[in-house]
């Protein structure tokens, strides 16, 4: 029993980290129609960041970390700026365009980095007793109350800012929202900076407690478009939901069933959901 | 016919006139250099019959030539099948599984196809890697050649016939009242809906045939190397067919031939140096996606037009 | 009596919270001209994306020839005989001419022609719209009037019962207007097609149709014969209104 509320436990806080993950990719999706596969390669890229901000450069962890956000934040603006914009209309290019960054960005972590797990040191040690049942680690509980911060305050931004206004009325109708006023060409940029910085978010969370390594980024970039499926595009309510159903199952799924097979229950997820029930948990049918 | 066409068939000629007799020229290691080059010829025309024709970036082409080469190599180990069974049996599975796929996806529409073929990708490569009591993993399984005394030659011819064919098919499928409909798709789904045509079965069918290719290429490309590994069903090797391809230049008939050549040929000259071939050739195909996304063959095509106006 | 050739009963949509057509009755008979106007945002389009099966509708019913077309999808739609025109024009844009209409005829879905066949039959299409000899030039090519008759001519390749005319004259100057008017008077007489057209061009639509349906934020408001329309009040104030706003 304790070992299956530890597995559960472990399922949230991977759970609430593949909904920051998958928000980042929902929220450039629902504005700009454009999924960007190299999702993955940014999340891995802040993880490495935040290593080296840390171990290289001696910095202390509570700046390293949002420090590497804002640099894959910057990142994703520059990647929004110079190559995506130029494709607009053109679903065809935007996906070949983010394909073929990916690998370049994959490769060029292997080159720079090394092709070495790294793990950037935790921020907090030891861990908590559980009601007795077992101990958990801290930095884990640290990261998913952040995690959770994080998912709050993109919920405000959305829900109340002007600008997460301005990118609700965007997905709705581009031109409308053109003839109302907003610099829809600078809160694409924004907001593909946004998905960006959030899966760096994602990564720097993780990274302490389960090293990167340049070759995982495809798994990452693969679960967060599997839990967008699974919510349903453009939902952001979805992305949560999914998220934790999929770190749960996923977590259940490899201690009991297969370690190595971990990543095939997403995949049967995202079949199932295509089967069953196409738009998702709370996407809109079309 | 306009003066690109006629120029092009004029090139064509002499270009088959090489790959018929230029064999006997090359070295042993050169053979298999124009070998393996016939194999991305493969890969990237039946990849860019559905990205180039019909508008849809498939992730799991690399994938579904996995699937030929390793039901083929099983069953030749596990069940003495000889090779040319075994690849057609191959090539029958792959397309079923593009056909299920295809069916799954496409009426979500395209983005849901690029998801779940990435995903489709990444899982077979983990199945293959981890199953290794049937697959020997990442170590490889070693399976019989499609020869039973081993020439390069006649892998050269082999893989030159199956090519030619390939190119074949396409090319009449191109211009065949089904390729003007995968065309109309490509350029507006919603004309082409409008006009009677079912969308959905026409891409369907793109990518079925599509899938089937992928997957006799890889049961010959198995067959040849006798030695399969997950590498095969990558998505590095799936990026090398799709540099190809937008290389090249997609949508043409000739571009993904072209892109396979060159940059076949090319990271044999780069991996003297190192394993940079890949970086670079993500480089060269961003930028040609970016600034000329006809490849190749449309800066080419450009050129000559230009010339013929001033 | 004439059969109704379409007929609309009820007919709802909306797209997320707004509601765009509500509860619309409307019916056409064989061989109509029949106009559909109302000031912009009134739900025109919207009404004729519903009817050619690019939007399912929410409430209603909606028949053709007296077969329901409701949960039809687009290219079944127009295999029934229903073509369309799109207000934004929408040729196949790296297309030869002679191809686009092509698709037309191949959207009909008959086997037995062969494509030696149907370039024929393409030709006359092209044709009849006045494109004559313009057979291999690329359709990004042609000027916004050519394109505009490209997008007739393979409307008519598939054999429409009914054809769907959104906002045909726009952009177009006085004279490309009397020679737009006088292909659609020939698709009626000599290809026997009935016509259901969106129009802001008042004079020509006025002039050119036996009757009239007008649309107000996503409800009909008045349906008549021309001259009753012209001179109705609340027709003036519906377009008032939106000059006003």
């Amino acid at each position: 029993m304790a070992e299956f509320l530890m597995y559960l436990t472990n399922g949230l806080v991977m759970g609430v980290i593949n909904a920051i993950s998958a928000i980042g990719v929902s929220l450039v999706v629902g504005i700009m129609r454009v999924i960007n596969f190299a999702h993955g390669e940014l999340y891995i890229f802040a993880g490495y960041f935040s290593y080296h901000l840390s171990l290289t450069l001696g910095l202390s962890p509570i700046l390293a970390m949002p420090l590497s956000v804002i640099f894959v934040f910057l990142m994703g603006v520059l990647m929004e700026r110079f190559l995506i914009r130029p494709t607009y209309g053109d679903e065809m290019y935007s996906l070949i365009i983010t394909f073929v960054l990916s690998i370049i960005l994959q490769n060029s972590a292997l080159l720079i980095f090394g092709p070495y797990p790294n793990k950037p040191p935790t921020l907090i040690s030891g861990a908590t007793s559980f009601f007795g049942l077992f101990h958990y680690g801290n930095q884990r509980l640290f990261s998913f109350i952040i995690s959770i911060a994080i998912l709050l305050s993109v919920f405000y931004l959305i829900k109340r800012t002007w600008f997460g206004k301005s990118v609700r009325a965007i997905s709705q109708d581009r031109e409308m929202a053109s003839l109302m006023g907003i610099d829809h060409l600078k809160v694409n940029m924004l907001s593909f900076g946004l998905g960006a910085a959030l899966a760096g978010a994602a990564g720097v969370i993780i990274a302490p407690i389960f090293p990167v390594t340049p070759t995982g980024s495809s798994a990452i970039s693969l679960t967060a478009f599997v839990v967008v499926v699974l919510g349903g595009m453009g939902s952001l309510k979805g992305c949560v939901v999914g998220g934790l159903i999929l770190g749960i199952l996923e977590n259940l799924g490899a201690a009991y069933i297969s370690t190595m097979y971990r990543h095939i229950f997403g995949f049967i997820i995202l079949i199932l959901v295509l089967v069953f029930r196409p738009w998702g948990l709370f996407g809109q049918r079309t | 016919m306009d003066k690109v066409e006629f120029m092009r068939f004029w090139i064509f000629i002499p270009f088959i006139f090489l790959t018929l007799f230029l064999p006997f020229f090359l070295s042993q290691y050169w053979l298999h250099v124009m070998i393996i080059s016939l194999f991305y010829v493969m890969m990237a025309s039946s990849w860019n019959l559905i990205a180039g024709y019909t508008g849809q970036i498939s992730f799991a082409h690399a994938a579904f030539a996995g699937v030929g080469a390793y039901v083929s190599g099983m069953l030749a180990v596990n069940m003495g099948i000889p090779a040319w069974l075994g690849i057609l049996i191959g090539t029958s599975i792959a397309g079923l599984l593009g056909l299920g796929l295809g069916y799954l996806c496409i009426r979500m529409g395209g983005i849901y196809l690029s998801l779940t073929t990435l995903g489709f990708s990444e899982i077979l490569r983990i199945i293959i890697t981890n199953e290794d009591r049937w697959t020997r993993g990442t170590m490889g399984l070693q399976i019989p050649g499609f020869f039973i005394e081993y020439s390069k030659m006649s892998y050269y011819f082999l893989f030159l016939i199956v090519s030619a064919f390939f190119l074949w098919v396409i090319y009449r499928l191109i211009r065949s009242e089904m390729g003007l409909s995968f065309r109309a798709v490509l350029n507006d789904e919603l004309a082409a809906s409008s006009s009677g045509i079912d969308t959905i079965r026409v891409r369907i069918l793109a990518f079925t045939i599509s899938s089937a290719m992928a997957g006799m290429a890889g049961g010959l490309y198995g067959h040849y190397l006798m030695l399969i590994t997950p590498d095969i069903p990558s998505l590095g090797q799936m990026f090398l067919v799709l540099a190809m391809a937008v290389i090249g230049g997609m949508g043409s008939f000739i571009g993904p031939i072209l892109g396979a050549f060159v940059l076949e040929i090319l990271s044999e000259y780069i991996r003297i140096y190192g394993e940079y071939h890949v970086l670079l050739f993500g480089l060269v195909a961003l930028g040609m996606a970016r600034f000329a996304p006809g490849g190749i063959m449309g800066l080419l095509e450009k050129r000559w037009r230009l010339r013929e106006m001033s | 009596m004439r059969q109704r050739i379409l007929e609309g009963k009820g007919v709802t949509k909306s797209f997320g919270g707004l509601m765009a057509i509500h509860k619309v009755d409307f019916y056409l008979n064989e061989g109509e001209i029949v106009g559909l106007i109302g000031p912009n945002g009134a739900g025109k389009t919207t009404l004729f994306n519903v009817i050619s099966g690019v939007y399912p509708l929410d409430e209603g019913e909606l028949f053709f020839n007296g077969t329901s077309i409701s949960s039809l999808k687009p290219f079944e739609i127009c295999r029934l005989g229903i073509g369309r025109t799109f207000q934004i024009v929408r040729p196949f844009l790296k297309m030869t001419c002679l191809e686009n209409i092509l698709i037309g005829l191949i959207g009909r879905g008959e086997r037995q022609k062969n494509l030696r066949e149907k370039k024929k039959e393409a030709r006359f299409y092209l044709e009849f719209v006045g494109l004559k000899g313009r057979e291999n030039s690329v359709a990004k090519d042609l000027t916004l009037i050519e394109k505009k008759r490209l997008e007739m001519a393979r409307a008519l390749a598939t054999n429409p019962k009914l054809l769907l005319l959104d906002e045909v004259l726009a952009g177009l100057n006085p004279s490309e207007i009397l020679q737009a008017l006088e292909l659609i008077d020939i698709i009626r007489s000599q290809l026997r097609v009935t016509i259901f057209w969106i129009e802001h061009v008042m004079g020509a639509i006025m002039k050119a149709s036996d009757r009239i349906i007008v649309l107000n934020q996503g409800e009909k408001i008045k349906e008549g014969k021309p001259e009753e329309i012209v001179s109705d009040p609340q027709v003036i104030e519906a377009y008032l209104g939106e000059s006003n706003a």
